[in-house]
């Protein structure tokens, strides 16, 4: 008999009673508690204020939102699979593929806006539109290479936060400017859902990405450093361009800059570097800061729509003291 | 980062935002708030609003182009209409808050018909409620425009918004139906839904009568499909009907725990569930009789009866006994047929279904019909779940006309501002306007559309007088909200309340000459009704409370006033059937400056959002950065203290409150059902909302935000 030389590792059984990064539970509690469907959010009470867009607005929205799902797209089908050769730890690969599917979810979630508010054709012309449209497929490029096989998994991280972070705000700053006045206002619920989760998803992977960087020497340390401002560069000079294009016929291009310039610092603060924009380049328009914020605080009433508070509780028996009466 | 130096170059909208948002300091900028009302005014409304050389010149205009009714005006003579105007405008009336200049511009006041521009300020609107609802009594107008420019009374929504407009809605906001077990009830009962929709405003349905899931027709076995599609139809009712596209239709439906189809009715609001049976609009409410609490207690099993059986075994509908009462007897008869399923998991499902979508609301039977002191049977409540009236089946022909004609219930509301009717001083005359203001709306109702409203409300005269602003107030007294002088306030100032509103009521009879009808049949007409009253003093136990209402010359009945009242009452009667109903205040309490009924705050800075204005941010009312510890948030104040609160209230209130309970995202099941225990050991009636705060992952929140780094 000849011992067969061992081609690959002997599986293991995830355990989650043995937890190597407690990290990797309160994120995972947390992404579970958050799950959420778009047939949730009742978009169709947007009818009479979508109607009531102009015809630049309406495609301007159609615009972002496609641009928003190709992004999803990749992180679904290409990030968050490409990061998971390189997890830590078991747990870490589940927390992943939650990711993905919550991005999957994101993605189908632009269809449901669109289906519920938009005419076959529109969408159709904005499809082909993201699919030519040369700042986006050039930042969706610039991400892909990152995510290749070929390059290192820390490299793969950065790539994935400025993805979460950075990228995606650009397309929220419209929802928000528009529920900030009353307009579309439970698909800027929806877009809250997605907000929450993508906040989450960025602290992850950047925290993931500073137990990365704590094994590197400190020369293999600025060497990444130095790679992740270089691709912010980069990236955010197309950003700049994008939003140009998107949002000059409005007026807004100042402000969604400003609030570029606060995402960025924002995913270079979960790499756990320090700010690139000062605080002066990162003056959000308050009314687009407050909108952001993923907590589920907001009131409302039956005569309003659903909210983007939404938990899936603890389910723990009674017991007889609870009876005692 | 976030830096708050901007000013000029911000809109209001910006302005408003920056309330969420902490200074430098880390302080709250109540200012910028201020500033955002100011420049609303200013960069918004004034140059939006239609102007006009006199007041003449306007009201001709506005008769003329059919925008105001001219009956409303016709009551009065010219020089009272120059008096009465001048008199509102004198008030000096200002919005402390951007939400309420806001709501009030976007969502009441009356504007030209391509919805550009504003034809009215506050002081117009609250001069035509006035003089609608004095109906010529010069009098009655002049204290009503007091009353509200000076805050202390409020008319609800539909009274506000609609009240001497043409193109207008009802006044009445709220509406009740019964179901029963037959097609025809079923498809008038969707008819009046549209129609009371339409009309502008809540309508919640019994459906406890209808056979369930299974069920026999016409004897053959298996052939109902239960109360779902029957929720369907009327959840797309609902969304089909809005009040000319003010607001969307909304309505409930009522259920009792023991009714088969029980848990189906809860799983519609599954987020998983399929799309056939799921209800996303509806609101639901369950209605739990003491019997399941004592099932539960012991462990066991709770029996679920076929209402089509109970019906042909009592000759009466299901929800015309008590399940209590018959529970045992019902077990054992073998011609009903019955299904079982495990109490507490009844209670924990109940709590996980609240959990996910914040649904159902509760009424506590035996509790309700306990406190009801009017002749017949309570078993349902409404959207908000503050009404509790008594209702009466309707028969019908094939053609839908009526065989016989039950009553069904209409409600008008209106809410007291806690503090400033205690700062007004003389709460006695604050309660009679009110209540003639809403006995106003009640008799100028005819819900035509529906005949057995129409006849509920002409008989029973029901009204649900409601208070706000009551954490404002404790707040501002520097009073822990919870806190026993916090429950002794409340106590005593809705004993005082009740007194009021009954003398206030017990007069119109006496101008009437008539009572309501039954109330020869109430415990108002034997004086039981005020055995609590007149039996021991309702005096403050706490000093701080004691001093409270000394200080503000707020006068509170004694014993013998009580009885006094009592034989007053058996001799005249009251001429309304119901009184007290603590709704929830949306709306009317932003623009009012007031805390949202007698709830604890949700935030010190509140995010509203509603359809029609997206977010925006309201400070608590009184609250500066120096008594901020006094503004503890429903969720930290948690439902223990919320619970005590409203019961010392609920022994006061003929019918119901509006109770929302909080908790934080990591509690369980079992706190919430804790909770309901704790809450129906203490007497309460009903239970609204379930609302679950989720705070941001340390890490992903907003920098400098006020409502996520509490």
């Amino acid at each position: 008999m000849k011992d067969f030389a061992q081609t690959r590792p002997v599986p293991r059984a995830i355990n989650w009673n043995r937890i190597e990064d407690d990290k990797d539970l309160e994120i995972w509690n947390r992404l579970t508690a958050n799950f959420w469907l778009p047939e949730k959010v009742p978009l169709s009470n947007d009818l009479q204020s979508w109607s009531r867009l102009t015809d630049e607005e309406r495609t301007l929205t159609i615009r972002v939102f496609t641009g928003l799902t190709l992004l999803d797209t990749i992180q679904n089908a290409v990030g968050a699979p490409a990061l998971m050769p390189d997890a830590a730890t078991p747990h870490e690969e589940s927390v992943l593929t939650n990711i993905a599917f919550m991005e999957a979810v994101h993605a189908r979630s632009y269809s449901s806006v669109f289906s519920t508010l938009c005419t076959t054709a529109e969408v159709d012309e904005a499809f082909r539109w993201s699919a030519e449209n040369d700042h986006l497929q050039a930042k969706a490029r610039l991400i892909l290479d990152e995510y290749d096989a070929t390059a290192s998994p820390l490299r793969r991280k950065v790539a994935s936060v400025f993805l979460e972070s950075f990228l995606f705000y650009s397309g929220f700053y419209l929802p928000m400017h528009f529920s900030s006045r009353g307009r579309l206002t439970n698909t800027a619920d929806l877009i809250r859902l997605i907000i929450r989760d993508e906040a989450i998803h960025g602290y992850y992977i950047g925290y993931k990405f500073q137990r990365g960087m704590e094994k590197l020497t400190e020369a293999e340390r600025q060497e990444m450093k130095d790679f992740a401002f270089g691709l912010l560069f980069e990236l955010y000079e197309i950003e700049a361009r994008y939003t140009e294009e998107l949002y000059d016929p409005m007026g807004l291009t100042e402000d969604v800059k400003a609030f570029l310039h606060y995402n960025a610092n924002k995913a270079l603060q979960n790499l756990g570097f320090e700010a690139l924009f000062p605080d002066e380049a990162c003056r959000v328009n308050p009314a687009i800061l407050a909108a952001l914020s993923p907590g589920s605080d907001e009131n409302h009433d039956f005569f309003s729509g659903s909210g983007s508070s939404y938990v899936i509780g603890k389910t723990v028996a009674t017991e007889d003291e609870d009876w005692d009466f | 980062m976030l830096d708050t130096g901007l000013t000029a170059e911000h809109d209001y909208h910006a302005l408003n935002a920056m309330l969420n948002l902490y200074d430098d300091e880390g302080r709250i900028q109540f200012d910028a708030d201020r500033r955002a009302a100011r420049e609303y005014f200013l960069q918004h409304v004034n140059r939006n609003t239609v102007f006009f050389h006199s007041l003449n010149e306007k009201l001709r205009y506005l008769v003329d182009e059919g925008y105001y009714e001219p009956q409303v005006l016709d009551q009065y003579d010219r020089a009272f209409l120059h008096e009465i105007w001048d008199a509102a405008y004198a008030a000096k009336f200002r919005f402390p808050t951007f939400l309420g200049a806001f709501k009030y511009y976007t969502s009441y006041t009356l504007k030209t018909r391509d919805g550009h521009r504003y034809l009215e300020r506050y002081e117009d609107r609250v001069v035509m409620n006035a003089l609608a609802l004095a109906r010529g009594d010069t009098g009655l107008a002049l204290e009503l425009i007091t009353e509200i420019l000076e805050g202390r009374f409020q008319p609800a929504t539909p009274t506000f918004l609609n009240a001497g407009k043409c193109a207008r809605g009802e006044f009445v906001s709220c509406f009740l139906l019964r179901l029963e077990d037959n097609m025809e009830s079923i498809g008038r009962g969707i008819n009046s839904a549209l129609q009371l929709s339409k009309r502008g405003g809540g309508v919640a349905l019994m459906l406890t009568n209808i056979r369930e899931h299974g069920a026999p027709i016409k004897g053959i076995e298996n052939q109902s499909s239960g109360v779902i599609p029957v929720m369907k139809l009327l959840e797309d009712s609902f969304s089909y009907a809005n009040q000319l596209g003010a607001r969307q239709g909304a309505g409930a439906v009522y259920l009792n725990a023991h009714h088969p189809d029980i848990l189906r009715f809860l799983d519609t609001k599954r987020e998983n569930a399929d799309e056939k049976i799921r209800i996303k609009t509806l609101s639901l409410g369950v209605v739990i009789p003491d019997v399941t609490f004592q099932l539960a207690k012991r462990g066991e099993d709770m029996y679920l009866f076929s209402p089509h059986d109970v019906e042909k075994v009592y000759g009466c509908a299901f929800s015309e006994i008590s399940v209590t009462e018959k529970y045992a007897e019902m077990v054992d008869d073998p011609r009903i047929r019955k299904t079982k399923i495990n109490a507490r998991a009844f209670f924990q499902t109940l709590a996980e279904i609240q959990f996910e979508s914040g649904y159902p609301y509760i009424m506590f039977e035996d509790t309700v019909n306990a406190a009801n002191p009017i002749a017949g049977r309570i078993a349902m409540s409404n959207l908000c779940s503050e009404i509790l009236q008594v209702n009466e089946a309707s028969e019908f022909n094939d053609d839908l006309s009526y065989a016989r004609m039950g009553t069904d219930i209409s409600c008008n509301l209106g809410s007291m501002n806690i503090a400033r009717a205690m700062d007004g001083g003389d709460l006695g005359a604050s309660v009679t306007t009110a209540v003639r203001a809403l006995n106003a709306v009640s008799e100028m109702s005819a819900i035509d559309s529906v005949p057995s409203i129409r006849r509920g409300n002409d008989e029973g005269h029901a009204i649900g007088l409601g208070q706000m602003n009551l954490h404002g107030f404790l707040a501002r007294e520097r009073i822990h909200y919870g806190s026993p002088e916090g429950i002794d306030f409340t106590n005593i100032y809705f004993c005082t309340v009740l007194y009021h509103a009954l003398r206030a009521s017990n007069a119109l009879a006496r101008e009437r000459g008539r009572a309501f009808k039954g109330f020869e049949r109430s415990k108002y007409a034997d004086g039981s009704f005020f055995a609590d009253y007149v039996d021991r003093d309702w005096l403050p136990e706490t000093e701080t409370v004691r001093a409270l209402f000394e200080r503000m010359g707020v006068a509170i009945p004694s014993r013998a006033e009580w009885a006094e009242l009592r034989d007053a009452v058996m001799r005249d009667g009251i001429y309304n059937r119901n009184l007290q109903a603590v709704p929830p205040t949306g709306s009317i309490s932003y623009i009012n400056y007031a805390t949202s009924s007698i709830h604890p705050i949700t935030a010190k800075i509140e995010v509203r959002k509603e359809g029609k204005i997206g977010r925006v941010y309201y400070p608590a009312p009184y609250m500066t950065n120096d008594n901020l510890e006094f503004y503890r948030d429903a969720y930290e104040i948690g439902p223990k203290a919320i619970i005590d609160t409203y019961a010392a209230a609920t022994r006061h209130v003929d019918q119901g409150l509006s109770l929302t309970l909080f908790f934080p995202a990591d509690a369980s099941t079992r706190d919430i059902n804790r909770a309901q225990i704790h809450a129906w050991k203490k007497g309460i009636k009903t239970i609204y909302y379930i609302r679950l705060r989720q705070q941001a992952l340390e890490g992903t929140e907003v920098q400098g935000c006020v409502s996520c780094t509490l």
